[in-house]
């Protein structure tokens, strides 16, 4: 089994990462490479039909979001934008992702819901932009899963354990090692690509407004896409983290447990109290009890409709 | 160091599950827990309770845990798209459902305690949602274990006895299957006990109807991987 990423670059330093992941998946699973390649297959084109679908927007389930994507799909299309074409995509593509699951989309954790438009969002984009075979994408996608399975040796992967670095500081960390992979880069770059996205995560509370997966989630899986593949590009460069990957994962460990328990995912600190955070959580609340309201007088009036036919 | 896991997440576990949205713990993970009841009950359900760990009480409603936790329990997958419907299919099944609110202790936030009655048995686990649609049980029927739903798992529920254990693994070693880990508890010397044995490959049907046979098995339940 691979315990560290110290570990793991010693074992893959000649090798092709995503060999070594499904080989040690293999070995401890009992799933056979082939069969993680086939399913890493089916859930990068449920991946691509999320970022198909978002384009388009709608309304979320809390209806805080939803017309992200369409926006920067508009001014795309238009010729507006002012960043290159990959990095946009990278944005459109996170947040056609993200606006699909805070609508009970179906969409693909990666490592989380919440976190689940930064790995699509880098490797599509990038698939797409540079014309990489996408079963490449699909290896990219082994490598990324392979970063996150040891990083949850440590520490449990959601925002309730230790805040959003832990789902996308993760997700980050993760699609920068997959972006590096799909450059080309060594092992040696795709763990440093993950060590400097990461380390650049650190702190980042959970304090989704009402407690939905919508503010701020859905923006900051957009930027964070951007912050993993300039991540990649520094370690494709050769720039390299000072303190090593293991070493972060610890920091992030120990960070989480010292956040307050507002600041992971409760809903009780942060964005979530602030003045406008307070207003729609008290909308939200208002807006549920008149929906149970509504419902129990309809279940009533049932009742009383049974027992009226059954009288005459 | 934080929790270790016992076993390595795999790589599929990371770069998933597909689900419906919003909320990998919430939703996914949640999903799961309702599932595992379930499939342990066996049965379609009459009643089910959900009693929430306050963190998790806090938060389910905007992360749709509660079409999640009853999504599971009448049998749906975490990537079917009915899900947002669960509440009014469970209802259309005539299935009764309760949410509360019980703190469970020192446990993860997303904890639930699940109770499911169906017309001839009832299970009631205890589980958390640790997180990327991952999920451990620690308490099935009143019984301490570890249980993820990654494998096929067999539960036993029988009369605690020397060399039970070496029985029910014997039969399974003639299989040629490997066992991955093993747990048992009780509940009183030489009254109720528990055995979980999850294996790297699934038992034959004669396997199973060998070690169900065998005397002082109270009750057996042989599940597959969650999905």
């Amino acid at each position: 089994m691979i315990e560290s990423f110290k570990q793991l670059e010693e074992i893959a330093r000649d090798r092709d990462l995503a060999d070594v992941f499904l080989e040690s998946d293999e070995q401890e699973h009992a799933v056979p490479a082939e069969d993680i390649l086939e399913a890493l297959r089916k859930r990068r084109a449920v991946m691509r039909d999320c970022v198909e679908r978002g384009k388009s927007g709608g309304d979320s389930m809390g209806k805080l979001v939803g017309n992200e994507a369409r926006l920067l799909h508009q001014a795309f299309q238009e010729g507006r934008t002012f960043l290159d074409p990959l990095t946009v995509k990278a944005e459109l593509y996170a947040l056609s992702v993200m606006g699909e699951n805070a609508r009970m989309g179906v969409i693909v954790a990666a490592p989380t819901a919440g976190a689940g438009g930064v790995v699509p969002g880098m490797l599509l984009a990038l698939e797409e932009e540079r014309n990489v075979d996408p079963e490449k994408t699909v290896r990219a996608l082994v490598v990324a899963g392979g970063i996150g399975s040891i990083i949850a040796l440590s520490a449990n992967i959601s925002g309730a354990a230790g805040g959003c670095q832990n789902e996308v500081g993760v997700a980050s960390s993760m699609g920068a090692a997959g972006v590096a992979y799909m450059m080309g880069g060594t092992t040696r770059n795709c763990i440093h690509a993950a060590a400097i996205a990461l380390k650049n995560t650190l702190g980042l509370v959970c304090d989704p407004v009402g407690g939905l997966v919508e503010v701020p989630c859905v923006k900051r899986n957009a930027l964070f896409a951007v912050h993993g593949l300039t991540a990649a590009q520094l370690a494709l460069a050769g720039v390299e983290s000072v303190i090593p990957m293991d070493e972060i994962v610890e920091a992030m460990v120990r960070i989480g447990r010292s956040l307050p328990r507002g600041l992971r995912e409760t809903a009780e600190g942060g964005l979530a109290t602030t003045d406008t955070g307070r207003a729609i959580a008290q909308r939200l609340k208002d807006e549920a009890n008149r929906r149970r309201a509504e419902k129990a007088a309809e279940r009533e009036r049932a009742a009383q409709e049974r027992k009226t036919h059954v009288t005459s | 160091m934080a929790v270790r896991h016992d076993r390595k997440v795999s790589i599929l576990d990371v770069m998933g599950p597909v689900m419906v949205g919003p909320s990998s713990s919430h939703t996914a993970g949640t999903a799961r827990l309702g599932r595992v009841a379930r499939e342990i009950l066996d049965e379609d359900p009459l009643h089910v309770r959900f009693s929430l760990h306050p963190p998790l009480a806090a938060t389910y409603r905007g992360h749709g845990s509660d079409f999640a936790l009853v999504g599971g329990a009448i049998g749906l997958n975490v990537d079917d798209p009915r899900i947002p419907e669960a509440i009014r299919i469970a209802e259309q099944m005539g299935v009764t459902i309760e949410f509360g609110e019980e703190d469970l202790g020192d446990v993860h936030p997303n904890t639930v305690h699940i109770e499911i009655k169906g017309p001839t048995r009832e299970v009631e686990i205890v589980g958390s949602s640790i997180g990327g649609g991952v999920i451990e049980v620690f308490k099935i029927n009143g019984f301490q274990t570890r249980f993820k739903g990654d494998s096929p798992t067999l539960l036993l529920f029988y009369r605690d006895r020397p060399g039970m254990i070496s029985e029910v693994t014997k039969i399974i070693a003639e299989e040629g299957i490997n066992i991955a880990s093993l747990y048992c508890s009780r509940k009183q010397r030489g009254k109720d006990a528990f055995m979980q044995i999850d294996v790297d490959s699934p038992l034959s049907e004669e396997a199973l109807r060998r070690i169900c046979s065998a005397l002082d098995v109270v009750d057996a339940r042989y599940l597959d991987r969650i999905p």
